[in-house]
């Protein structure tokens, strides 16, 4: 029988491949500002829906606006918001579920509760009616995304505290006379980088998803912020006649949701974490 | 002089009794064995003696050490008899050190919880303290993974001993080892105790590990200690049948397998 463990070469090209792209996007959002010519809020009626050129290489929208433009700074405010909203859950889920595994007893049912009736309705349904009761607004929707989001990352978090904290390791620290927390930064913490970054990475294009998509049904970004869900919706009523309208900001967020899922499993794999993240 | 004095120890989970009215006495620079079958709740008394115990089991009782029952010290007085007075050295060598720190991070952070040392000066206490479990120095950079299960185990005795405490109650530390380096291991502990002077409560299921070393010997079975005196005592003049058949079982082995090596031999 012939036991391949891997194939180094074929995986490098498309891991290659799949770095450079995201890196190219990274740097392209990041650093628009730098070739951009033309004012992404500048109305121009005299330019409204005009075809591709060399001035515009997308064309313009229904405002005259150029598309490549509001794309790439779209791409800042879509990714941008994305990983802002994404740090913020990581940031409050991973200590709520530090402690909550840790400490166990009566905190931990009462976070475990707390994070139940989080975890019962729908990510969607949820952000909706937050950003619909705080009003209309990128910042809203950012923390109805928080609110949506940590609770995954406490329980993953808590359940890998839960089968570290039984081992000797931890009750070493604990004869050594370390703090709870100390303890639970230098002990623990280390553990769950790994899972918390693989399940970081498939998250960020669910929430860019979610932030396309509450900005298309005019929940999210304003205009005339060119977030790309917000774009979408711009382009709805000229869908007839100027399809491209659509297709770019369509194509953009497939993109970057696609890539992000593909660094999702290749960091799972990376860390050889399965069981934990996608239960 | 006495030690440590439990009195009365009781364990319990949610539904088990473990330990039931357990009372023993660990003397001053003393080696006493406590053997038993496993599930004799011999494992859960070490872990009740520096109160680390997991939250579901509960000790009654009392265990007195320098005029205090530990059993009622508020946290902080107990995290700082942890380590400096009460050392402990388990069963399994592989995780009792986390993974992705290396031997040296292991001491530096035991030496900042209690001493007051420059970087220097708490590197050379450590290969100094590898080196008088006869492992070399360059093990401290190593991670825990590299090394072998009678170095890591005696890597855990030097930490153990690193701050000189009174007490080191040794969890079955011979168990996951091969003969030979458990053999090692237990010439190791017997000859660091004469070096220091600390007393060792050393758990095991196991009378052959006892026969040579020990001082004392107490036999416990189901919660319970059944008896417990001098080794010479307990070895060749049993009272209780349990602690006759438990010796009896040891020396079969032995002569079975002295006939063993002698046949190959």
């Amino acid at each position: 029988m012939e036991l391949t463990i891997n194939k180094p070469t074929k995986r490098n090209g498309k891991r290659a491949v799949i770095f450079t792209v995201l890196a190219l996007t990274m740097a392209a959002a990041a650093y628009a500002f730098l070739f951009l010519k033309h004012d992404p809020a500048l109305v121009n009626l005299g330019e409204r829906l005009s075809p591709a050129s060399a001035e515009h290489p997308l064309g313009t929208d229904h405002l005259g606006r150029d598309v490549l433009t509001r794309l790439l700074l779209g791409a800042q405010l879509t990714v941008g918001y994305g990983l802002l909203a994404l740090f913020a859950a990581v940031i409050f889920g991973v200590p709520f579920g530090l402690i909550s595994g840790f400490k166990g007893g009566a905190i931990d049912r009462i976070f475990m509760r707390v994070a139940d009736a989080f975890l019962a309705f729908p990510d969607t349904i949820v952000a909706i009616v937050l950003s619909g009761l705080l009003g209309p607004g990128i910042e809203n929707l950012l923390l109805a995304i928080v609110v949506v989001k940590w609770v995954n990352y406490a329980r993953l978090v808590r359940s890998t505290v839960i089968t570290e904290r039984q081992k000797d390791y931890v009750t070493m620290a604990k004869i050594n006379g370390l703090s709870s927390f100390a303890i639970m930064r230098k002990h623990l913490f280390p553990h769950i980088i790994g899972n918390v970054l693989v399940l970081s990475s498939l998250d960020l294009g669910k929430i860019i998803l979610l932030i396309s998509s509450l900005s298309y049904i005019g929940l999210g970004a304003q205009p005339p912020a060119p977030e790309w869900g917000a774009m979408l919706n711009d382009a709805r009523p000229y869908f007839q006649s100027n399809q491209s309208l659509m297709i770019y900001p369509g194509l953009a967020i497939v993109c970057v949701v696609f890539l992000s899922n593909i660094l999702g499993d290749y960091f799972r794999d990376a860390f050889d974490v399965k069981k934990e993240v996608e239960s | 002089m006495n030690l440590l004095s439990i009195r009365q120890l009781h364990i319990m989970g949610k539904q088990n009794h473990i330990v039931k009215g357990l009372s023993f006495d660990v003397r001053e620079g003393e080696w006493l064995a406590i053997v038993g079958q496993s599930g004799s709740g011999k494992s859960m008394t070490a872990m009740a003696i520096g109160r680390l115990l997991a939250p579901n089991l509960q000790a009654k009782g009392e265990i007195w050490y320098e005029g205090k029952n530990v059993l009622t010290l508020s946290d902080p007085a107990i995290r700082r008899l942890r380590g400096k007075r009460l050392a402990y050295i388990f069963q399994d060598y592989q995780s009792s050190f986390t993974p992705f720190l290396t031997i040296g991070q292991h001491f530096d952070e035991y030496q900042r919880t209690h001493l007051a040392l420059s970087k220097q000066a708490r590197r050379r206490q450590a290969v100094n303290a590898l080196a008088s479990v006869g492992l070399d120095g360059e093990i401290y950079s190593r991670y825990p993974f590299q090394l072998s299960g009678g170095q890591l185990q005696r890597v855990s005795i030097s930490l153990a001993l690193l701050l000189k405490p009174d007490v080191l109650i040794a969890d079955e530390p011979t168990t996951a080892l091969d003969s030979v380096s458990s053999f090692k291991i237990l010439e190791l502990l017997s000859r660091l105790k004469a070096d220091t002077g600390c007393a060792i409560l050393f758990i095991t299921h196991d009378l052959r590990h006892v026969r040579k070393y020990a001082d004392r010997i107490g036999v416990m079975k189901a919660g319970v200690m059944i008896e417990s005196g001098d080794k010479n005592q307990v070895l060749n003049h049993p009272e209780h049948p349990y602690t006759a058949s438990l010796i009896h079982a040891s020396r079969s082995l032995k002569k079975s397998s002295m006939k063993h090596e002698g046949a190959l031999g």
